[in-house]
């Protein structure tokens, strides 16, 4: 059986967790189809045993011309649609990325390489003259903020060169992905995966709509399988976007097996940790003022949020006003390295999302044998079943979680040994499985024999 | 004809590096020194030298010109480390004996208003300096950090033996009185207090050599004019050394003004004193009642470039409360590098005023923005924290 995938975001050209769960899935789903991804950017450089990987922006040159001409002619499909919403917001980055501000400022630097970045000169002209044809990107910048260019040229650009490949399931990630999804469904009239890995409800609250709703919840639509990460985003697909709950079936991401070390603080206190992009979320004010309600009753306590993001400098200034500056450090930006030494060190992690779909981080936490405590609103929240959870807001019953497992050291050994056992299970190879199940079940493909 | 009293004052912070999270606990040592030893340099050779070789030159040529500094304890720590030459140059610019040293808190802090006991340690540590450097008398007049004045200092500084003190003439304050004289807190029996000229000190300080300024360019000749025709006893110039040099480059023309001042003066009968003179000779004009504290900072000149928004309080506050386990610890290396930490400077780095205040700030500052100097500032405290906690255990 041969899956071609696509996505946005693949490594090491990542900005949140959708590259790395691509890469995992891909990984493991390799072991049991032909698997193929097309993506906007890959490192070509990057390469993974049995995935095959096309990037829009090293396209061999005779393709490049097919394509062009391609594009040339007249056609009446689905995304053109799209290319006519052309007066959105110029924000609509996708995962909210926060746009890298001017100045040497290390606080306002981006988590890690966006997807916007400047292609080299090669790939630029390149990719200029694939898309020659299509009005938008006739002038300006091919990697600015106009997302929703980019996406309606992956769309039309990938279902071309779908037709010169051979596949039984299209499998796409996320809403940038929908509409090539559709589109190659509609040419090539086999079955559609999409694969929810966050939702502009996560990002944007339940008020969100307009033009990413609409291809989040079109793409849905057209699928004839929708796989969300989490039980928890499969109620917001099937209530919030409406989504006929027959075929949505929730599998869970797996985690990348990972060697935990612990390293020696080099202070007495004990240390509660927040990682995640400083956006509203993730939930970070709430864990500032869980913090805040956990020194007052315990001074021995040292806080760390990792990660940087448009919140950080208004957090700053509101953990000044909380008085916890010599508890309550910031880090910025920290690397895949630095990240594990922290880990390394940390005794608590909390993750007080407001909306997370999954929450990786939480799992990885587990990996360190870090006892967390979670957000109800988050995937997670299902596999580290036995986890400390309350709701994002409640940030009593947070610190009062937090209090306990510093302060009773039964209770602390036991959530270590029950996160230690519930991550077990949490692996892409089951995943895989799972999904290899789904296809059975709901696309009438023979793909476990 | 009024006298013109000027005063300079030369300061150097020792700032902090990025210290970050991962250092806490680990790294004992706070302070960005080649940043701190380049600027030294950079302003040495831009200012220090340049512009105390002149004022040399200028006491030779003429015996009348009289000048006052006051040089922060942290500045001369940092001299004599990195820069003898400006120590010898400051040295033999004192021997000349036309220049008069003022007394300030040694790490040009804000402790005051926490801490009296440390505020007069901190006095009698520069009054110290002074001598063992200078070999000068306890010096007569006391100014505070940016010129911080208000009623209760000015009379802890009297009870400390000071017979003056600098203030920024606020306009407000002085309710339509001259600054060009001398004022008297009401809660004080003799010290009386100078107030800064802000028109005039400013226009040297901020207004010099931009060429939007009406009167730019701005001659020595012009300026005495400007002196000569003022009212009261004395006009009080107010500003920091860097000016000569640093804040205002070579290219904009000020060493020639400040070459031509003392003639120019002479030319428009204005007579130099400082401001030991100034006590000596002039009279009293009134009441000066300053309740809130001032300053000659910012345009606000209040204490809000150091304790404007809630990441400045906290920082003031913590570093200071360490006071009492610092002492009881008694290692002189400990206590000195806490009281560093009370340099005004670190604070004001962390100022996020906009417009022109800003703009000042921010041309201090060695950090990309206020977050930055507050994020390591907080970092090293903690482990500033840490090792003394660590110490206090350790102790009998």
């Amino acid at each position: 059986m041969k899956v071609l995938m696509l996505g946005w975001e693949f490594p090491p050209i990542i900005n949140g967790g959708l590259g790395i769960a691509c890469l995992g899935m891909g990984k493991a789903l390799s072991k049991h189809v032909d698997l193929s991804f097309i993506l906007p950017k890959v490192d070509p450089n990057f390469v993974v045993d049995r995935v095959h990987l096309t990037g829009l922006d090293h396209l061999p040159l005779g393709q490049v011309r097919r394509i062009t001409e391609e594009l040339a002619a007249p056609s009446e499909t689905l995304y053109e649609t799209f290319a006519e919403v052309d007066r959105i917001e110029a924000d609509l980055l996708p995962y909210g990325a926060e746009r890298e501000t001017k100045g040497r400022s290390e606080i306002a630097v981006p988590r890690s390489k966006p997807t916007t970045v400047p292609p080299t000169r090669a790939a630029a002209a390149q990719v200029r003259y694939a898309t020659e044809s299509l009005p938008a990107f006739a002038a300006g910048e091919l990697y600015g903020d106009d997302v929703h260019e980019k996406v309606t040229a992956f769309a039309k650009a990938s279902a071309i060169l779908a037709d010169s490949r051979e596949f039984d399931v299209i499998h796409v990630h996320d809403w940038m992905t929908f509409p090539a999804g559709v589109a190659i469904k509609q040419r090539t009239g086999k079955p559609l995966v999409v694969h929810v890995h966050s939702l502009s409800y996560d990002r944007a609250g339940p008020d969100s709509r307009g033009w990413i709703y609409d291809v989040e919840k079109s793409g849905m639509e057209a699928a004839d399988l929708v796989i969300p990460v989490s039980k928890y985003t499969g109620t917001i697909v099937t209530g919030h976007y409406g989504i006929d709950p027959a075929k949505v079936v929730p599998i869970h991401n797996g985690a990348e097996p990972v060697e935990p070390y612990r390293t020696k603080k080099a202070f007495p206190e004990k240390l509660v940790l927040f990682l995640g992009r400083l956006t509203s979320q993730k939930g970070p004010e709430f864990f500032l003022e869980i913090a805040a309600k956990v020194l007052k009753k315990d001074r021995n306590v040292r806080f760390v949020m990792a990660g940087t993001g448009e919140k950080l400098k208004p957090l700053i200034e509101y953990g000044a006003y909380h008085d916890v500056g010599d508890r309550f450090h910031f880090t910025g930006f920290l690397n895949k390295q630095k990240v594990n030494e922290l880990l390394s060190m940390t005794d608590v992690y909390c993750m007080p999302s407001v909306s997370e779909p999954f929450g990786l981080s939480a799992l990885e936490a587990a990996q360190y044998g870090i006892p967390a405590v979670i957000s109800k609103q988050s995937g997670v929240a299902e596999v580290l079943t036995r986890a400390l959870q309350a709701d994002y807001w409640d940030v009593d019953l947070m610190a009062q979680h937090i209090v306990t497992l510093l302060t009773d050291e039964d209770e602390y050994q036991r959530a270590v040994d029950a996160s230690l056992e519930d991550q077990k299970n949490c692996t892409w190879e089951a995943a895989a499985e799972r999904i290899l199940e789904a296809y059975d079940s709901h696309l009438s493909l023979c793909t476990l024999g | 004809m009024p006298d013109l009293c000027i005063y300079f004052q030369a300061h150097q912070p020792n700032r902090l590096k990025p210290y970050s999270f991962f250092d806490i606990g680990r790294d004992p040592f706070y302070e960005a020194d080649d940043l701190n030893r380049d600027i030294l340099n950079k302003v040495s050779d831009k200012c220090y030298i340049p512009a105390t070789k002149l004022l040399l030159d200028l006491i030779e040529r003429h015996p009348e010109f009289r000048v006052a500094f006051s040089l922060s304890g942290v500045f001369i720590e940092q001299a004599e480390h990195h820069r003898p030459d400006v120590i010898e140059l400051f040295q033999k610019l004192v021997a000349t004996g036309n220049v008069e040293l003022i007394a300030e808190t040694y790490y040009h802090s804000l402790c005051f208003r926490h801490s009296g006991k440390e505020f007069a340690r901190q006095v009698q540590l520069h009054v110290e300096k002074l001598q063992s450097v200078f070999g000068v008398e306890r010096p007569r007049v006391f100014r505070h950090t940016e010129l911080i004045y208000f009623n209760e200092l000015a009379h802890f500084v009297e009870a400390l033996g000071f017979e003056g003190m600098l203030a920024e003439g606020v306009p407000a304050l002085l309710d339509g009185r001259t600054a060009n004289g001398l004022y008297r807190s009401p809660n004080v029996r003799t010290l009386k207090t100078l107030t800064r000229n802000c028109q005039l000190s400013d226009d040297i300080a901020f207004r010099f050599g931009n060429p939007h300024w009406p009167e730019h360019p701005l001659t020595a000749q012009k300026y005495a004019k400007w002196i000569a025709r003022e009212p009261g006893e004395v006009v009080n110039v107010f500003i920091d050394y860097e000016t000569i040099g640093e804040h205002k480059w070579e290219e904009t023309g000020i060493f020639d003004f400040w070459s031509q001042m003392p003639a120019a003066m002479s030319d428009a009968g204005v007579n130099f004193a400082t401001p030991s003179a100034v006590l000596d000779n002039c009279e009293v004009l009134g009441t000066y009642d300053v309740h809130a504290p001032t300053s000659w900072a910012d345009t606000a000149k209040d204490l809000s470039a150091w304790k404007g928004n809630t990441m400045q309080s906290e920082a003031t506050k913590k570093i200071l409360t360490l006071e009492a386990k610092v002492k009881a610890i008694n290692d002189p290396d400990l206590l000195h590098q806490w009281s560093k930490m009370q340099t005004s400077d670190h604070f004001y780095y962390m100022c996020t005023k906009g417009d022109a205040d800003g703009e000042v700030h921010s041309y201090f500052t060695p950090y990309p923005s206020p977050y930055e100097g507050y994020m390591y500032f907080m970092n090293a405290l903690s482990d500033l924290q840490i090792r003394v906690d660590r110490l206090s255990e350790a102790r009998p």
